[in-house]
């Protein structure tokens, strides 16, 4: 495989007239084109019934999310702690977060199911505008999971209650930047072919705790 | 993206919200088939397309009041699809359609035999060669050129750098290319 010519690249990304090619461009142009429209083609099937039918079943899961609601939800869920080993650098913001753990969770607090525990997630990400996890454990969506530097000292946190067990996750920075976990300490191929890394998080459940 | 006299993306998600969960079923209308398109180019199994879309639409659903902006609903179903083809091609523990899942092409005009059989030949070739891509690649020249999207969409669906997204397409390009070529000559 060698590089097209970048004219021909320009023309298919419509910066330029594909009549202004030379002959032999234009017929990559015209066979590339005609490819295309081979893949254009819609399967002949729908999914609209079964999709339907299953939303049908459960109607009420679908519901509109305000602020105090979804604060209601975060306080009211049962949760336990797992706080992750940090590098040095990151234990006064430990112990500053266990402090702050403590006051939320008096008394040892509401505890996961029996195969949940909590993650702890934390990154230094100075000066974005947002920092979320995506990752296994939410199908690698985004807007589920953000977490928070509300003292904009650059390091973000959340937590979640996950299935306990081993979970993939990347951080998404301002939304568009993908980046691992510089300090997940363990990591796994994205499969997705470009070589990048997932991190790795094993989540050990509430009972296996000491 | 609004239809003609159809309501418009913001105001379907708006009465869905509202209770109305039968209005879900324009949304479906609206993006099945692009949904049920770029699934199959990206799994090359029609069947595992229909699942991985209708998991995609039912946790869209479920999740529709975390779409920030109704306004770029496509953008967001894309991204939903995507998440669930990938990990569709995770559990296969590998990033590329087995050339076996590539069904045998639809022949849509059986007039001509041997029209018919050259069409034929046609789409078994282009979808094998895009059956051949890395994953990545393969994502990037199906939401471009089959899909239209701008690379600012695409960016927004894949969550990857557009200057990512370009190279990946220009390595699509070459690699459909070559793979067209060595056939003609």
């Amino acid at each position: 495989m060698s590089p097209i010519d970048p004219r021909l690249q320009e023309a298919l990304d419509g910066e330029r007239d594909p009549g202004d090619l030379p002959v032999d461009l234009r017929e990559a142009y015209v066979r590339l084109n005609a490819a295309t429209q081979i893949l254009k083609a819609t399967p002949p099937v729908s999914v609209a019934t079964r999709v339907m039918a299953e939303i049908r079943q459960n109607p009420a899961t679908v519901q509109s999310e305000g602020p105090a609601r979804r604060l209601i939800q975060w306080l009211g869920r049962p949760r336990a702690v797992t706080v992750r080993l940090r590098p040095v650098w990151t234990l006064a913001l430990a112990a500053g977060l266990a402090a702050v753990l403590v006051l939320q969770w008096p008394n040892g607090g509401p505890t996961p199911g029996v195969a949940q525990g909590i993650a702890n997630f934390v990154g230094q990400f100075p000066g974005a505008r947002s920092v979320e996890v995506v990752g296994s454990f939410n199908d690698w969506s985004r807007g589920t999971l953000h977490l928070n530097d509300d003292d904009g000292d650059g390091i973000w946190h959340a937590k979640a209650v996950l299935p306990a067990g081993q979970h993939e996750y990347m951080f998404v920075v301002d939304g568009e930047r993908w980046v691992p976990d510089p300090l997940a300490g363990r990591y796994v191929d994205d499969g997705f072919g470009a070589g990048q890394q997932n991190s790795l998080l094993i989540v050990r459940p509430v009972s296996a705790q000491p | 993206m609004v239809n003609d006299g159809a309501p418009a993306d913001v105001d379907v998600v708006a009465l869905v919200l509202g209770g109305d969960g039968e209005a879900f079923g324009i949304l479906i209308r609206r993006y099945e088939p692009g949904l049920l398109r770029f699934a199959t180019r990206m799994l090359g199994n029609p069947d595992a397309a229909a699942d991985a879309v209708a998991e995609s639409l039912v946790r869209a659903y479920r999740h529709l009041a975390q779409c920030r902006d109704p306004g770029r609903l496509r953008s967001w179903l894309y991204r939903i699809t995507g998440n669930r083809c990938r990990s569709h091609l995770a559990r296969r523990h590998t990033n590329d359609i087995s050339l076996s899942d590539v069904p045998a092409p639809a022949l849509a005009d059986s007039s001509d035999t041997w029209a018919v059989l050259e069409r034929g030949e046609q789409v078994a070739l282009v979808e094998r060669a895009l059956a051949a891509l890395p994953a990545e690649k393969r994502e990037a020249f199906v939401l471009k050129h089959v899909e239209g999207m701008s690379y600012e969409e695409m960016a927004t669906v894949t969550g990857a750098r557009i200057p990512t997204l370009k190279m990946r397409v220009h390595r699509a390009r070459e690699a459909l290319l070559a793979a067209l070529e060595e056939v003609v000559r």
